[in-house]
């Protein structure tokens, strides 16, 4: 059941984003143009995709760290496989080759995980370790171009509107119909919730666990065609997207103990992040503010979305032990 | 009860089972079935090998050696998944309930997957099929709001809501209080004289005597035979089990009542679902609280503990008790041990060693760093005062069998000595009857000390046995208090559920 408390990231990212906004245009007439809004919503491309798929990862009570690493690999690959003046039959089969790099390596991790049985932490750093390595071999300073037409598809608006952001603001919406209104989303929820129960209770948890890390990676790569468009070329260094997916899944509604989750939530998350780091330089903020300013800012919610948690959850078990049951408060009456 | 015949078919049968963990050998060659419509009880002492016995039944573990066949079907890998296939149901001890989602929720979660209901409807199915077992919980709910008692119930309910040809209850009986028993038994009765087979394991020999058709006995993870019950008595079972006669359930009370200080004395103390509360312990003096589960009888312990904040005033040895905090109230010498050891009290990856001298680990160091060997006497000599049974003392507690365990979480109050207060929340619960015996007597030898001792049951027995004097708690107030002569049982049940004659003695 979806309570009133899991509504309350929601409510807050919102708020948050058109406070910003509201400010930001008031100050700045640069901010409320069609360009700036369009292109905010295709910034926040990669970190939206990658974000929802981290909240696979935190729904089933882990971490992908390896994501970033993941991105630049697929930015790398691309600079390989969609080069300039290519046919659209080795497009389609290089595009194709960008999500297996991502289902092989969500593969990869799902087998350290369960097989292995290393905590998920450790298993992606490996991972990511491995991944950077490899993009450095491949290209170890930024160079190919990355197909013009391609990254014209992936920027197509209506309007200012990016049809990429329609598609995933979709995605999310079906995702936590799925998450909330569906067993197999039950299912889902409960394995990261207690995974003990839940294979007392005979659920395939290893599936579950192993489904939600490929769909963190192949998230990942699918948002590495947006760093592609972004960067536009084949380039050894992306951002931050560990940190900023974690966060951006968190501040969405997401525990960190696994379990809870909103990709409605997260989407919004990773627009609000995007904005603060789109208004800043409006404000001839230097980029290097914006960058600590919004890992302050991820620190800052970070603790305060799980303080109450963790209270809440220590207050409830002590409660919960002794419960006052009215129909057995009322037997002695009797 | 009618006893089934031998020709009747088998639902769950166990051969030449084993299992070992590591150096422990939990069963050897263990064989054990169930028929159709018999009610078949497993008892032994905690570490004799029950719940590795359910959990390969139940395919939660894989056995090493024997073979496993639920309904006629023989079982090659072993999972949970696999077994609940099969028809047979498992009520887990520790409960496979997930404690943030709905009480629907579990209840749908605990079906076959073909068999769930639609998630728009599951809150209206949940309701009826709580309705078809008589239990009146909050479909919307989260199960982590339910009591104790409540989440028991309910896990025998999932167990049962597929329908299952056998159906495995571990320690179903734990959390209730004797109304909940009864409602449980029924449900389990009804079910066995529609055919289906109930493996029952408990450690409160009456109630097994009470219900159950045959009974097997464990032994250090060897069988000990198995027995029709009707042919078996407490005390030949409790044989077995030990393999010793049962001595004196209870350590010798200190001959007649002396007066002495009143060591704890509370006044108008109240807090959530509790209070106000009046109540005077004197040194030396073991004080148990009774009462239907749920009563506030928890809630008031901890909060003399400093774990939740109570209103009023509390003072131990005439200086006023300071409970905002679990630390100010151990400095004021109120240790509490609670009921849920595994989450609260212990450290279950740490070892016997750390886990006993965490408290105290100033006294046992010199410049900061811990003198291993004095520690190890210190460790040493505890275990064997508590009689702890493992393999040493630097493995994992959470290996160690529940009875063990709680005598670690005892081990405390012994090595701090400005203890003054102990509260002890449930002592024994899920603990077998040897281990019983040497935690009554480390809270006796406590209590000679001249600590004052207040001990929460829900057992009444155990209440009559081990203390000086009774209060029962209902809706959070002291409704009765029984000593001397008056104090037995019987009384005590009386008390709790509000007899006459138990309301006109107050």
């Amino acid at each position: 059941m979806s309570t009133f408390r899991g509504w309350m990231p929601l409510v807050l990212m919102t708020t948050l984003i058109l406070a910003l906004g509201a400010y930001a245009a008031v100050h700045q007439d640069a901010f409320l143009t069609k360009y700036n809004l369009g292109n905010l919503l295709l910034t926040t491309m990669p970190l939206a995709l990658v974000a929802i798929g981290q909240a696979n990862a935190l729904l089933v009570g882990g971490f992908d760290v390896s994501v970033a690493a993941l991105m630049t690999m697929c930015v790398v690959t691309a600079s390989f496989t969609l080069q300039p003046g290519s046919s659209t039959l080795v497009l389609v089969a290089g595009a194709l080759a960008i999500v297996g790099v991502g289902l092989a390596t969500g593969l990869f991790n799902a087998t350290l995980i369960r097989v292995f049985r290393l905590p998920s932490i450790i298993a992606t750093l490996g991972t990511l370790s491995i991944l950077e390595g490899a993009s450095l071999l491949l290209r170890d300073h930024p160079e190919g171009f990355i197909n013009i037409d391609v990254i014209d598809a992936l920027n197509t608006s209506w309007s200012f509107v990016p049809l990429a952001f329609i598609g995933v603001a979709v995605l999310a919406v079906v995702g936590d119909l799925w998450l909330y209104r569906t067993r197999t989303g039950l299912a889902m929820r409960a394995v990261g919730l207690d995974e003990t129960s839940s294979r007392r209770l005979g659920m395939g948890t290893a599936r579950t666990v192993i489904l939600a890390f490929v769909l963190c990676s192949v998230m990942a790569s699918v948002a590495g065609f947006y760093s592609a468009a972004q960067v536009q070329i084949g380039s050894p260094i992306i951002g931050n997207y560990a940190l900023y997916s974690i966060a951006a899944a968190v501040l969405g509604g997401a525990s960190l103990a696994g379990g809870k989750g909103s990709f409605v939530g997260t989407l919004l998350a990773a627009l609000f992040l995007t904005e603060i780091g789109n208004v800043l330089p409006l404000f001839q903020q230097p980029t290097e503010y914006a960058q600590m300013t919004i890992g302050a800012l991820i620190l800052l919610a970070l603790v305060l979305y799980q303080a109450p948690e963790l209270l809440s959850r220590a207050r409830t078990s002590w409660q919960g032990v002794g419960r006052l049951r009215s129909r057995q408060g009322e037997a002695p009456a009797g | 009860m009618s006893s089934p015949g031998p020709a009747t078919p088998l639902v769950l049968s166990l051969r030449g089972v084993s299992k070992t963990f590591g150096v422990v050998q939990a069963l050897r060659e263990v064989s054990f079935d169930c028929r159709a419509g018999e009610i078949h009880a497993l008892v032994g002492e905690n570490g004799s090998g029950k719940s590795t016995l359910l959990g390969i039944a139940s395919g939660f573990l894989a056995p090493d050696d024997g073979e496993v066949e639920i309904g006629g079907h023989r079982r090659r890998r072993g999972s949970p998944a696999e077994a609940l296939r099969l028809g047979l149901g498992m009520a887990y001890q520790t409960y496979s309930h997930i404690l943030e989602l709905s009480v629907a929720e579990n209840l749908a979660l605990a079906m076959p997957r073909s068999m769930q209901p639609h998630y728009s409807r599951i809150e209206e199915w949940a309701a009826g099929r709580l309705a078809e077992f008589k239990l009146d919980l909050p479909v919307s709910a989260a199960v982590r709001t339910l009591s104790l008692a409540e989440r028991q119930l309910l896990e025998v309910v999932k167990a049962l809501l597929a329908k299952p040809k056998v159906l495995l209850l571990d320690e179903p009986t734990t959390a209730l209080g004797p109304e909940d028993v009864e409602q449980l038994h029924a449900l389990v009765l009804e079910r066995s004289e529609s055919g289906v087979g109930i493996v029952y394991v408990s450690h409160r020999l009456p109630e097994v005597l009470g219900i159950a058709d045959r009974v097997t006995v464990l032994r250090d993870g060897v069988g000990q035979g198995t027995f029709e019950a009707a042919s078996m008595s407490e005390e030949s079972l409790v044989a077995l089990m030990i393999g010793r006669p049962l001595q004196v359930a209870f350590p010798d009370r200190d001959g007649a009542e002396k007066p002495t200080d009143v060591l704890l004395a509370v006044s108008g103390l109240r807090g959530e679902r509790f209070g106000p509360i009046d109540l005077h312990v004197q040194k030396g003096e073991i004080l148990g609280i009774a009462g239907a589960e749920g009563n506030g009888q928890a809630q008031f312990l901890r909060a003399l503990a400093g774990v939740e904040r109570p209103s009023g005033r509390a003072s131990c040895n005439g200086h006023e008790l300071d409970t905002k905090s679990p630390l100010a109230a151990l400095r004021a010498g109120v240790v509490l041990l609670t009921g849920d050891r595994a989450r609260e009290s212990l450290f279950p990856v740490l070892s016997v060693r750390a886990n006993t001298t965490v408290q105290v680990l100033r006294r046992l160091g010199r410049f900061g760093v811990i003198r291993r060997r004095r520690e190890r006497r210190t460790v040493d000599d505890l275990v064997r005062r508590l009689r702890i049974r493992m393999a040493s003392v630097e493995q994992p507690v959470q290996s160690l069998s529940g009875g063990n365990q709680q005598k670690v979480s005892l081990t405390r109050p012994f090595l701090r000595g400005d203890v003054k207060v102990i509260l002890a929340d449930e002592p024994t619960q899920g603990v077998d009857v040897g281990a019983r015996f040497d935690i009554y007597e480390a809270l006796r030898a406590k209590a000679a000390e001249g600590v004052a001792i207040i001990v929460k049951s829900s057992d009444p027995l155990e209440l009559a046995g081990l203390c000086d004097r009774v209060v029962v708690m209902s809706r959070g107030k002291i409704v009765d208090e029984i000593r001397g002569e008056q104090l037995g049982e019987r009384r005590i049940v009386e008390a709790i559920v509000g007899s006459p004659v138990a309301r006109e003695t107050v």
